[in-house]
């Protein structure tokens, strides 16, 4: 077991966004988080990355206890998030903004060599590049790129921070069929391929069921329904929650 | 502290309460502003030494305090109102450093306007004369024009309130510095709005300046000085909180009334402890809102 | 959000580090300044660009705003202007008591004031700044001379050359200048001086990526004090006299004006804003008093129509013209 929630809450006032939730991804695992909006998956998201402080209960990475963790820290421990709404660095290249991201585990107060000459550091940032297809822009300030650009690179920063999981927000929001299902294709790869552990919160039902392995369906805060594709997709309650 | 007879605190209670009455009347100038817009108004004790000069010259005119006040909310509020309409309105939505940095320029550029036109030394502004006599309570003398100060503020403030609380606009901009889109679909031009809001919080600026010209005369110079007490108020008493302007302005009030007393070469120094060690106890300030610091 | 601001095609080059040959080019330039203007002005003009140097790291890189940087170059100054003074210290020593100092208070302010953002972070180091002035003008009246300011500094030598001559001084000076633009010039392309951009376009994404974001803000600051440290001490030996106007806060606002004159977050803009604003102001003060009024005038002009400052705007009209004449 890589990741698990214990009971956590989450309360803005009165409103119980997460309400005693158990989440579990096992090392390797593509799960998605799914729900009508509002069922508070972003919150439960924010919870794991260190976004939130959980009101209650906690948040274990391999037995460790991170609940309170800020969000620098749990990044630096391998959980990364992504954001719904493009969280870029706008006015730097779309190679720095890898590079800036790849180089935390290796350098950040360094005030005196430069960041030209740190090879590793850069050979990563070009690897992540051509993974998620960017090479071409790398010159170009980020600012520039089209929407779906910018998703990928959001991916692409999160990817080069070398993490163990990746917690992907939405990352086909906004992308038009053609680019959603290549977005899903990449995703698939870097969870079979790289073997990363994938947490994906999503919309597009199409998207989650040909891709999961396990599907947690929230509502209203609580977890509704948890299983394979299958099951869930079967789950009357589901349905009902869906379509009702 | 207990060398010091009683009647001697009360009067200082007495002094710190009337000077923070003048720091509640601008720092709540400065919270409407930022409340409703965003900006953090530098120039804020510039638009008050715009209002004691306003009072200087219609006072001069006209022979009446009152009309003076009252002339010279209208006219910095005017003034504050052009100066949103042109200056600030291009530099919404941009980085927000902006109209700070704008404003900044404005306070800068004013008073050495002011210099040109009404000279280099200060305009002196008697007290009306009314109010310059002293009312004996008990054992205790007390300056008239304080008093009317005090009571003066409390009326602005209940009437503010009563203002902000039921009529129609009050409501539109209580709403406006919620969520100033949501007012926006509601059919308001929240454009305005804005403008109207900020044209009062000078004017309350004003006010202040207004008021305190009497005791402390009108030079070009005083705006900086309340600004930046304007600025130490909003720190303590929390960003866009009009409670925290009221609270802020008369706990700081009391501070410099106090140590001008017991210690006077502190006096300039003591405000700025506070926010010192209320930074240190309470970031956000004492009513600041959660996630505004 | 951040996006619709920024959709607009901005300029790479405004943000690629400078080459190596600008800054080469810059110090020769500089060697020869006092040929075209009074070597006082040029003097002065190195002073405030040092200033701004550092100032500009925390503004134009970091994207954080000071109202307080006077608390730190006023600092720098009275602790040279001491130690020269009562301890009879050389030269070195005492730039070097200057730049402590005003590390020290900016490791004290920045440990009460970082965790508050933009505005607030803004108003309540102008505060602060204020602060140390009022403390400076009376209740340290013996030490710090009060409004006189700090007087009787001996006349300096450095190495067997009196910094009371103008030449002298100023090529000491226009060295140490040398220096902190090569010094820059390393922050900026280091790691560190990547995570500060990284901060000003984003500092929530930073956070997301494992970095601790205000500890970054603390190193930025920190060492923003030490380049306004440097500059009081070498403003003190230039004077051979601390005015207290130099704790003053307009001493803050006209480095703020100085930056963004010249164009906020550009290698060069501190150096031009620092040029312009100090011959703009000397011109004027010929014909009028009243030269703030003109200064800040021409200021809310920037604010309005060129927010990007002299270099930023010259950047913007180049690209157009290249993308002009490759169009063609």
């Amino acid at each position: 077991m890589l990741l698990r929630t214990e009971k956590i809450c989450k309360y803005f006032g009165g409103l119980k966004a997460v309400d005693d939730v158990d989440f579990v991804l096992k090392k390797g695992q593509l799960k998605s988080i799914i729900g009508p909006n509002g069922a508070g998956k972003t919150t439960l998201f924010n919870l794991i990355a260190g976004a939130y402080l959980p009101t209650k209960g906690k948040v274990f990475l391999k037995d460790k206890d991170i609940s309170r963790f800020t969000l620098n820290k749990v990044s630096r421990l391998g959980v990364v998030k992504t954001y719904q709404i493009n969280h870029i660095f706008p006015n730097l290249t779309v190679f720095e903004n890898i590079r800036i991201a790849a180089q935390v585990r290796k350098t950040s107060f360094n005030i005196w060599r430069q960041a030209a000459s740190y090879r590793e550091i850069n050979e990563l940032a070009e690897e992540i590049l051509l993974q998620v297809e960017l090479a071409e822009k790398r010159n170009q300030p980020a600012s520039t790129l089209s929407h779906g650009e910018r998703r990928y690179l959001e991916i692409g920063i999160a990817l080069a921070t070398q993490p163990e999981v990746l917690l992907l927000d939405e990352p086909t929001a906004g992308m038009s069929c053609a680019e959603t299902n290549q977005c899903a294709d990449m995703i698939k790869n870097l969870n079979r391929n790289l073997g990363l552990s994938i947490v994906l919160v999503e919309h597009d039902m199409s998207v989650v069921m040909s891709i999961s392995e396990e599907i947690l369906v929230m509502n209203e805060g609580r977890t509704l329904a948890e299983g394979t594709p299958r099951e869930v997709s079967d789950n009357e309650e589901v349905q009902r929650v869906y379509l009702g | 502290m207990s060398e010091i007879p009683w009647n001697v605190i009360a009067m200082q209670l007495f002094f710190g309460i009337a000077l923070g009455c003048i720091f509640v009347l601008l720092s709540s100038g400065m919270s409407i502003i930022y409340g409703l817009l965003d900006v953090v108004n530098f120039a804020h004790g510039t638009f008050a030494m715009l209002g004691a000069y306003a009072v200087f010259v219609v006072v001069s005119l006209s022979d009446s305090f009152f009309v003076g006040i009252v002339s010279a909310v209208v006219i910095v509020g005017i003034i504050g109102m052009v100066i949103e309409f042109l200056l600030l309105k291009p530099l919404y939505g941009k980085d927000p450093l902006l109209p700070l940095l704008l404003t900044f320029g404005l306070s800068v550029a004013i008073p050495d306007f002011m210099k040109i036109v009404f000279g280099l030394i200060g305009k002196p502004i008697s007290f009306p004369d009314a109010l310059s006599g002293a009312i004996t309570l008990g054992p205790l003398t007390l300056p008239g024009y304080r008093l009317f100060i005090i009571i003066f503020t409390l009326v602005v403030m209940i009437s503010l309130w009563l203002f902000l609380k039921k009529s129609d606009l009050g409501m539109i901009i209580r709403a406006s510095t919620r969520d100033s889109q949501m007012v926006q679909t509601l059919g308001i031009n929240v454009s305005r709005i804005w403008t109207v809001g900020f044209g009062m919080g000078v004017g309350l600026a004003a006010l202040a300046g207004a008021i305190a010209a009497p005791m402390m005369s009108a030079t070009p110079d005083m705006g900086v000085d309340m600004t930046m007490t304007a600025f130490v108020v909003t720190v303590v008493g929390g960003l866009g909180s009009l409670g925290g302007a009221i609270v802020g302005g008369l706990f700081i009030g009391l501070v410099v009334a106090f140590t001008s007393y017991v210690a006077s070469a502190y006096s300039s120094v003591a405000m700025y402890f506070c926010m010192a060690v209320i930074l240190l106890v309470r970031p956000r300030g004492l009513f600041g809102e959660q996630g505004r610091e | 959000m951040v996006d619709d601001r920024t959709s607009t095609i901005k300029l790479p080059n405004l943000h690629s580090p400078p080459k190596p040959v600008i800054v080469y080019g810059t110090f020769i330039v500089l060697l020869f300044l006092p040929l075209i203007i009074s070597t006082p002005l040029a003097t002065e003009i190195l002073i405030w660009t040092i200033f701004g140097l550092g100032f500009n790291l925390l503004l134009g890189y970091t994207g954080v705003l000071s109202f307080g940087h006077a608390a730190y170059f006023g600092l720098g100054a009275y602790a040279a202007g001491l130690a020269f003074r009562y301890l009879d210290a050389s030269v070195p020593v005492g730039i070097i008591m200057g730049i402590l100092a005003a590390m020290l208070l900016a490791c004290i302010i920045g440990a009460l004031a970082i965790r508050s953002k933009g505005v607030y972070f803004a108003m309540i180091s102008l505060a602060f700044g204020q602060m140390l002035y009022f403390l400076a003008l009376s209740p340290l009246k013996g030490i710090t001379g009060g409004e006189d300011g700090l007087t009787r500094i001996p006349s300096l030598d450095f190495l067997s050359f009196s910094l009371g001559k103008p030449l002298p001084l100023y090529y000491f000076v226009c060295i140490i200048t040398g220096i902190m633009l090569f010094v820059t010039w390393r922050i900026l392309q280091s790691p560190f001086g990547k995570l500060l951009q990284a901060f000003r376009e984003n500092e929530e994404r930073a956070k997301a990526c494992g970095y601790n974001t205000t500890l970054v803000k603390y190193c930025s600051l920190v060492i923003s004090a030490f380049y306004a440290g440097l500059a009081g001490a070498l403003n003190t030996v230039y004077l051979s006299y601390v005015p207290l106007s130099t704790l003053f806060w307009l001493t803050s606002g006209t480095m703020v004006m100085m930056t963004i004159l010249g164009g906020k977050g550009t290698f060069l803009g501190p150096l031009l804003g620092v040029g312009v604003f100090l011959f703009l102001q000397n011109t004027i003060s010929l014909f009028t008093p009243r030269w703030e009024l003109f200064v800040g005038a021409i200021f809310v002009v920037i604010i309005l129509v060129f927010p990007g400052g002299i270099m930023g705007t010259l950047t913007e009209k180049f690209a157009a013209f290249r993308m002009r004449r490759q169009g063609e």
